[in-house]
């Protein structure tokens, strides 16, 4: 029997994608070689990460801030049972995806799937046997892996030495927590341990930690990550993590030029980004192309070869959940004779440290360097009484807008619950809105969220609060 | 007596008041506003901030008293948490004062001028502030009418000693042992549960056969689920009927029931509405038109007197601050001569209960009431990465559209947090949207606002994660 489609990778972007096919009345199989399905985002990704994220956040308001409100409690941490909080959610999270497979019909495989060209995929299961499916249409949905730092041997050992994944099952919280590479994975990680009582160092090789993300924002975001104890070496090439002794060493000189400077830690967290895996995919035997920085090379989702697609993270891109699953169904809808489109210009990112930063759109740097005339308006979380009322003021909402029709380009929170306000700037800007509709939206009162309209209204005219 | 002439008039330094004022301040017109209390009006003083101050403050020790029993998943314990109530209340007592100098702040930076007394009106142009230094007499071109409300008493329980009202509510000396609230809409669950948290015993008495009977049971039903997880004894269909005689119990009855049923109450909050505050001050001598209690306005918060306006809780329901501070905004723009026109579709609703409830737009009974053909999506937040990872999946968003063309109608949603995804959900009504729209739009992952597209994908037909 040949299925209408064939996915290979079950994380948000496959399975996503099955589903979608599904509902659109195409017959579906998924091959995954993981035990579970979810792929990066549910087993060691986005869900386990924020499950301890919450849970280590409650943890430091109990320790820092209940004292102020009247609560007076000395709290405890047991590790394990936190870890077994993360593991119940991801397996929630995992056994869900499965039930969805079973309720929209979908087949699936478990093995390493190879593409044997068009319309042919084999799955390899872990016993080494050998099964061919037919599929009319296939989706490459592989995702990505760990990456390693460029020109430096990185021994992982997920005990010692760590990427994301031994970051989130540690068994003891460690002393001295050092974190190459200052993006969201290692600040989100970092931030856990940090709150459970690790010091952490962040060595990152550009002057800036979140690279990429609006410069104010990166800058105050730095300041409050400094209050809470992180320490910083900014502009420092990292050439050697080596095991120690107590732990490891990590070996990093300043990018400018200098002597290099060798730190000891306990743990050695290495996130300096992730990269598509392609690995036995069979691609270039396929003939499916690549980019230079080995992605599949896709043009409206669709690769060089009839009836193979590709979405998610193995192609070009943010690396985000809802950037893959958005393409997984833009390619179902596609396969299904639809019109499947995905808006790039509208994808949200969150960092989910405390407080969380969250944007959409263009930043002022990239305005700047795109010649657009803009205008901003920016408000405080201080001038925010519901922001008062839950000891959260640290950070800020800022709005970008086109100077002469006033469309709104950005928007750039730093702030408690920033992921979610950052939905209605979403919204707007899907409707090409202006800062005057946004501020002049009425937004509940009391909310955080108030701060958007206020940065809003101080974008065309005034804030009223400030 | 002192004579001064302004431009503009604000009786009443609320939301409505001093946002009208601020507004008309930035606008460069000489403005001046009366308060007889304190600057802030109910929503600073004596209503949405200390109120959530105290729901914030009650919601830790409830954490904290969780971990005791060791009822938390997130590996935290804690040994006794003990609360030191008079500082909870300290901590809230600075807030509010913050918040209110700030207003002060804000009004002299715009070069408006604040009078503290009260006006008493002498005609549409004018009137007469008594103070300890002089009456001042003030002439207007415009007068801006924001009283606002107060609460309403039940003539069998009339305030003072064990009979409170929210005002009282919120400035206890001690947790009461035993606390009845008479009235289960959101602000007596509001505060009855944060008592609840606190310790308090608490008991519900609504006359109605159901908590916030202004919504749907469905909407309601995770709020009435956790009041009994809570030990709160909810009695619907029961009235007030009076106090004890010896003033420590409540008396109540059950309707279709002769017997009375007494309930112990160090305390009996009564929370049985807000009325406008239309006397006392003069106001009859206008003779402006009126609609029921409230002061009747046309959609540019004009009253049938030419140049004498009103904003507020004065001028009518939904009671709510940011009702109050958009009509002020917009007054103020008006008077500087632009045009303006109060046509918000949306203003979002907000309970800020545990769980939260939202509600924005038409409920489904509604807009079938208008003879509608609708479609609803519902998403629970137990299918929710983010909720999971909280662990607090209760509640649900819904999405009521029209069945032909799909055009957004209402969003509700209740649970954890929900207050801040009210935003969005304005924000989609406010641009028209249609079913489409929001699924289309992309949603962070994880977050709660997956919800919200995915109650749209539900509307549609096809839910992805459900
Ligand atoms: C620690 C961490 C935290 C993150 N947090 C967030 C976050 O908060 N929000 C967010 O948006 N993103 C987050 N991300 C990124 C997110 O996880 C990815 O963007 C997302 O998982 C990409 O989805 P995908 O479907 O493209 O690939 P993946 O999720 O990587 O899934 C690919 C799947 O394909 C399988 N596979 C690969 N090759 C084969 C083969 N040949 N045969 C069969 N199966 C195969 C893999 O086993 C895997 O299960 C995080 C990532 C990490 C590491
Ligand atoms: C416990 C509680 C919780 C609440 N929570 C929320 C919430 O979460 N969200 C929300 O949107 N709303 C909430 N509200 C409602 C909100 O407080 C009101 O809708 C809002 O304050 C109305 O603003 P206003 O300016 O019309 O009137 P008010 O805030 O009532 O202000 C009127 C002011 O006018 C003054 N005044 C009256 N007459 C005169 C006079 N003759 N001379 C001088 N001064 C005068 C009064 O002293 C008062 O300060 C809550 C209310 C209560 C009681």
């Amino acid at each position: 029997m040949a299925y209408d489609v064939v996915v290979i990778g079950s994380g948000p972007g496959g399975y996503v994608s099955a589903i979608k096919a599904a509902q659109l009345g195409l017959k579906v199989a998924v091959v995954e070689k993981r035990e579970t399905f979810g792929g990066t985002c549910l087993n060691i990704g986005c869900i386990p990460s924020k499950a301890l994220l919450h849970a280590s956040e409650m943890m430091a308001e109990a320790q820092h801030s209940f004292d102020t409100l009247g609560v007076e409690v000395t709290p405890k941490l047991n590790l394990p049972k936190m870890m077994a909080h993360k593991d119940a959610t991801v397996a929630s999270n995992v056994n869900g995806v499965a039930f969805l497979f079973k309720k929209n019909k979908i087949d699936s495989f478990r093995g390493t799937g190879k593409v044997l060209g068009q319309g042919k995929v084999s799955v390899t299961g872990e016993d080494g046997k050998v099964e061919e499916i037919e599929a009319r249409n296939i989706v490459i949905a592989t995702g990505s892996d760990v990456a390693g730092i460029p020109g430096v041997s990185v021994d992982f050992d997920e005990k010692v030495i760590v990427s994301s994944t031994g970051a989130l099952s540690l068994e003891k919280v460690p002393g001295h927590l050092v974190v190459v590479g200052g993006g969201v994975i290692g600040l989100e990680l970092g931030s856990v341990w940090a709150r459970l009582g690790a010091k952490v160092t962040v060595v990152e090789y550009l002057d800036t930690i979140l690279g990429g993300m609006d410069g104010d924002v990166a800058k105050q975001f730095q300041r409050l990550l400094s209050k809470q104890g992180f320490e910083f070496k900014l502009g420092a090439k990292v050439t050697g993590v080596a095991k120690s002794e107590n732990g490891a060493t990590v070996t990093f000189e300043p990018v400018k030029g200098g002597s290099a400077e060798t730190i000891e830690a306990e743990i050695v967290l290495v996130s300096t980004g992730r990269r598509p895996y392609t690995d036995g995919l069979g691609l270039a035997e396929a003939g499916v192309e690549l980019d230079e920085r080995g992605r599949v090379k896709t043009d409206g989702h669709r690769t060089n070869v009839e009836g193979i697609y590709a979405i998610g993270d193995v192609v070009v891109g943010p690396m985000l959940a809802h950037k893959a699953e958005d393409e997984g169904i833009a390619v179902a809808e596609i396969i299904a004779g639809q019109a499947g489109h995905v808006n790039y210009s509208v994808i949200p990112s969150v960092v989910y440290t405390s407080p969380e930063v969250a944007s959409v759109g263009k930043t002022e740097e990239q305005l700047k360097a795109e010649g657009i005339a803009y205008k901003a308006g920016k408000f405080p979380f201080s001038a925010n009484g519901r922001a008062r009322a839950m000891l959260h003021t640290d950070g800020f909402v800022k709005v970008l807008a086109d100077k002469d029709t006033d469309r709104v380009l950005g928007v750039h929170i730093v702030g408690f619950g920033a992921g979610e306000m950052i939905h209605e700037a979403a919204v707007l800007m899907e409707f090409g809105g202006s800062s005057e509709d946004l501020g002049r939206t009425c937004h509940a009162h009391p909310t955080m969220s108030e701060a958007v309209k206020e940065a809003a209204l101080a974008t065309f005219f005034k804030p009223i609060h400030m | 007596m002192e004579e001064i002439s302004t431009k503009v008039l604000v009786i009443g330094g609320g939301p409505g008041g001093y946002v009208t004022a601020i507004r008309a301040g930035q606008l460069g017109l000489p403005t001046i506003v009366v308060e007889e209390a304190k600057l802030g009006g109910t929503c600073l003083n004596v209503g949405c901030i200390p109120s959530k101050a105290l729901i914030h403050a009650a919601e830790a020790f409830h954490h904290a008293k969780a971990q005791e029993k060791g009822a938390s998943p997130f590996g935290l314990s804690v040994a006794s948490p003990t609360l030191d109530f008079g500082k909870t209340i300290g901590w809230k007592d600075g807030i509010v004062g913050r918040l209110t100098n700030g207003v002060a702040g804000l009004l002299r930076k715009h070069k408006v001028k604040a009078i503290a007394g009260k006006a008493e009106l002498i005609d549409g142009k004018s009137c007469v502030v008594r103070m300890a230094d002089g009456d001042k007499r003030i002439h207007a071109e415009h007068i801006v009418l924001a009283t606002g409300s107060a609460p309403v008493e039940v003539p069998a329980l009339p305030f003072g000693g064990p009979v409170i009202s929210s005002t009282e509510a919120l400035a206890l000396d001690a947790v009461p042992a035993t606390l009845v609230v008479v009235g289960a809409g959101y602000i007596g669950l509001e505060l009855g549960m944060a008592y609840a948290k606190l310790g308090s015993k608490v008991t519900v008495v609504e006359a109605a056969d159901r908590i916030l009977p202004v919504w749907d049971p469905e909407l309601t039903a995770p709020v009435a689920k956790r009041l009994k997880q809570l030990g709160v004894e909810v009695l619907t269909a029961t009235t007030a009927h009076a106090l004890s005689d010896d003033q420590r119990a409540l008396v109540v009855r059950q309707s279709g029931s002769v017997d009375k049923l007494t309930i112990a109450a160090d305390k009996v909050l009564v929370a049985v509405g807000r009325m406008p505050r239309t006397q006392g001050f003069g106001l009859e001598k206008l003779d402006l038109t009126m609609q029921g209690r409230f002061i009747a306005i046309d959609d540019q918060c004009a009253t049938s007197m030419r140049n004498v306006w009103a904003v507020g809780d004065v001028t009518g329901e939904p009671m709510l601050a940011h009702r109050a501070m958009a009509q002020g905004e917009m007054v103020a723009e008006i008077i500087a001569g632009e045009k303006r026109s109060f046509d918000k579709t949306a203003i979002a609703a907000v309970c800020f209960t545990d769980p939260e409830i939202v509600s924005v737009g038409l409920l489904p009974n509604q807009a079938k009431a208008q003879g509608l053909e609708i479609v609803i999506g519902n998403f629970p937040f137990l299918a929710n990465g983010r909720a999971m990872s909280q662990d607090d999946e209760a509640g649900f968003v819904r999405v009521v559209a029209r069945a032909d063309n799909h055009l957004v109608l209402g969003i509700q949603a209740v649970g954890m947090g929900v207050a801040e995804l009210s935003s969005a959900f304005a924000l989609a009504l406010e641009m028209g949207a249609v079913l489409e729209d929001i699924a289309g739009t992309i949603h962070a992952h994880p977050t709660r606002g997956e919800a919200f597209q995915e109650a749209a994908l539900g509307a549609l037909g096809h839910a992805l994660h459900i």
